[in-house]
């Protein structure tokens, strides 16, 4: 029935219970906090050990099948650990001690995260090179071993615990379910997955069809996806008017006004609403007499016009408050046109000037044509990408320089064939988070007072640990 | 608008049962009326008021009312009650005092209808989680000076509700926040300093409560509480205190 000698050692505990000492020493069952510390910290210490020996772990290494058999290894480990669940053994791995642990150990991992700055990719010198933090793997956390060994670690402690409980299921143990299994699902999905996502950026130029993708050394690959562009066109709001120094408003570029918003004391932007015509920045008074969000510039005046070269452009009227000096004229952030650009001298050094619009909304008018099946129209736009197949396509880039006459777009495409599950978890986690808002400990304020009272191995509360619980174990 | 309120902040000093009625009734009342309002300038911008901070504010205002009044019916804790009509109050005025707020420009990558419940949910996790600190505060304060045990037992079953229902605010807010980066930028999770900061907060909320369904309850375990906060209050403010950069940064 046990099949290794250590699981006989540790088998069912006998009828009336192990007779411990009251001062337990370490290393002798049951197991708690010492022995949960000490044994991460090991696993941290490997895991640093493998670091410098062989350097970072290679998430591609687990690229599909290899994180299937990982997966089975994985259920095979947890599956072994809920068959011999009474063991002390396992009741140690699965228990809140090592959960505390781990998840103390999350904290510690998320600081290093917090104090290094991360690196996006692996660097490319050789590790001998590298100061002693990036071969320890600070700089990449995400694919340490250390990190890898405690992710792997807590997918079988939270496996075991999960599953044990799963298989008992109970209607008491459902919030602790939803909560439990989601998030070891979502764990599983994320890191396992990890490895069969691909992230590309695709560049579309207007009325063309690309399927390739270039790397930065300008290898193609292709995709099992084509998109033709066939318009990209982007919303702006109205632009501000602001105040700044004149020297710095006429550099070589005068449409991208580069100086700073004057006076430094109050900086002051006023936003063009033509329902909001009055407003103030530092002493001036600025009313707007006039706003064309496409104009075109005709002999020193403005004219709404639809070439798409036109730039917005407002006519202000604006009063010094204290000398009463008013100026009205015409000012325009010029677009991409350095001709439509204009400015309302102030004074010797100032200047009124139109920021850049800001973009409103940006959007492709695509049509996404899959290697195998039917084109489909999309409008791709932030916040509204397309799912086809285990693909998701989003927009991602455009000329910022030439904002809505960019002549290219460029989308993001996203491969993950672990999203379904994810998904799944992170409804499993949603009911498990509602139930805990509407539950809260699940104790009503009069029975829990009794119940605190109670020593932990005879708490109803806890009656299940407590019927897997020695006896004679100290409270 | 004024009139939810000072309404609200009336029903607060009558504790009494009786008085009971008027805040449901009052508190509905208000709800209703914020509701009709931000339904009657939808219709009049013809798109859903969501895309400013401003109409942002609006929404805020609202749900946060109506989150406070639901957790105190469910609960009891007047002083949620209380709390969320000020902060609902402060928003109100804002929009009544600075109109102007209503047209600024919100960046693509916000305008989501994810955006204004991701952070309203984690504002009322943040409140929970405050006052279980200050709680753990007192009980650490009380526990030093020794006294009635009982009473003792109370408040750190007051302060295990507070933690329990703050974490699973804190665990929708994040969920939300995945299903949004998904939408937006192409994964559910980037570890971004802010998320890694979310996700050690509410680890470190994880530890309090395994320990706590343990039994144990030295003062060890209710240090972790203003230990959690602390990482909170990282997360909520000190993002730019930390090299990297964070996609949560828009100012």
């Amino acid at each position: 029935m046990h099949g290794s000698s250590l699981l006989n050692d540790l088998k069912y505990p006998p009828k009336g219970g192990y007779s411990f000492p009251m001062t337990r020493k370490l290393w002798q069952f049951p197991w708690g906090y010492p022995e949960s510390t000490l044994f991460v910290a090991s696993l941290a210490l490997v895991g640093f050990l493998l670091q410098l020996t062989v350097g970072h772990f290679d998430v591609g290494f687990l690229h599909a099948p290899a994180n299937l058999i990982a997966f089975a290894i994985l259920i095979g480990l947890i599956l072994l650990g809920v068959r011999f669940q009474n063991t002390l053994l396992v009741r140690w791995v699965s228990g809140i001690p090592m959960a505390v642990t781990l998840t103390a150990a999350v904290v510690l991992v998320g600081l290093c995260m917090e104090l290094t700055p991360q690196l996006s990719r692996l660097p490319s010198q050789a590790p001998a090179n590298l100061e002693l933090g990036s071969r320890l793997g600070f700089r990449m956390v995400t694919s340490s071993w250390p990190f890898v060994l405690l992710y792997g670690m807590t997918l079988i402690a939270l496996g075991i615990a999960t599953f044990k409980r799963l298989f008992r299921f109970s209607r008491q143990d459902i919030t602790f379910l939803c909560n439990h299994l989601g998030l070891w699902m979502l764990l599983v999905s994320a890191g396992f997955g990890a490895a069969d996502m691909m992230r590309v950026v695709m560049h579309v130029q207007s009325g063309e069809t690309e399927w390739r993708v270039f790397d930065k050394d300008g290898e193609a690959l292709e995709l099992p996806i084509a998109i033709t562009l066939k318009k990209f066109t982007m919303e702006e709001y109205p632009p501000n008017l602001t105040i700044m120094d004149g020297q710095a408003a006429r550099d070589p570029q005068p449409s991208q006004p580069k100086g700073k918003s004057q006076p430094k004391s109050k900086q002051g932007f006023f936003q063009i609403d033509p329902k909001r015509p009055k407003g103030q920045i530092g002493d001036w008074a600025i009313t707007l007499d006039d706003y064309l969000h496409t104009a075109v510039r005709i002999d020193g005046e403005y004219r709404v016009s639809p070439m798409p070269e036109s730039t917005p452009a407002a006519k202000v009227t604006a009063r010094n408050l204290l000398t009463g000096e008013t100026k009205t004229a015409w000012v325009s952030s010029g677009g991409n046109v350095p001709e439509f650009f204009s400015a309302i001298p102030l004074d010797d050094r100032y200047v009124l000037v139109m920021t850049q619009p800001e973009p409103k909304r940006y959007a492709s008018d695509v049509t996404i044509i899959p290697k195998d099946g039917s084109p489909i129209d999309a409008i791709l736009e932030v916040n509204k990408p397309v799912s086809v197949g285990n693909w998701m396509i989003y927009q991602y880039g455009y000329e910022t320089a030439l904002g809505k006459m960019s002549p290219w777009s460029e989308m993001e495409l996203v491969y993950d064939p672990w999203l379904l599950p994810a998904k799944i978890s992170m409804g499993l986690m949603a009911i498990g988070a509602l139930l805990m808002v509407w539950n809260g400990t699940g104790k009503r304020k009069s029975a829990s007072n009794e119940l605190e009272r109670i020593p932990f191995h005879r708490n109803p509360r806890h009656r299940v640990l407590a019927r897997r619980r020695p006896a004679c174990l100290p409270s | 608008m004024c009139w939810l309120a000072a309404g609200l902040l009336a029903c607060r000093r009558d504790q009494s049962p009786r008085s009971a009625y008027v805040v449901d009734a009052l508190a509905i009342l208000g709800i209703a009326l914020f509701t009709v309002f931000i339904a009657a300038l939808w219709d009049a911008l013809s798109r859903p008021p969501l895309r400013t901070m401003g109409e942002t504010r609006l929404w805020y205002a609202m749900f946060t009312v109506l989150a406070g009044y639901v957790t105190y019916r469910r609960w009891h804790y007047p002083w949620l009650l209380f709390l969320s009509a000020i902060v609902a109050t402060a928003f109100t005025v804002i929009n009544l005092l600075k109109p102007e707020i209503h047209s600024i420009a919100l960046m693509p990558a916000l305008q989501s209808f994810l955006f204004i419940p991701h952070v309203i949910i984690y504002i009322i996790a943040y409140t929970l989680f405050g006052v279980a600190t200050l709680a753990a505060g007192v009980l650490l304060v009380r526990r030093r000076k020794g006294g009635d045990h009982a009473a003792h037992q109370e408040l750190l079953a007051f302060i295990d509700n507070l933690v329990h229902i703050g974490f699973g605010f804190l665990a929708l807010g994040l969920l939300l926040g995945a299903v949004w980066a998904k939408e937006a930028w192409g994964h559910y999770w980037s570890w971004d300093p802010k998320e890694t900061l979310a996700f050690m907060t509410g680890a470190a909320y994880l530890v309090y409560i395994h320990l706590r369904h343990q039994g144990r309850k030295d003062n060890l375990v209710i240090w972790t509480l203003p230990v959690a906060f602390l990482l909170l209050l990282l997360s909520w403010f000190g993002t730019a205190l930390f090299p990297g950069s964070s996609l949560h940064l828009y100012s």
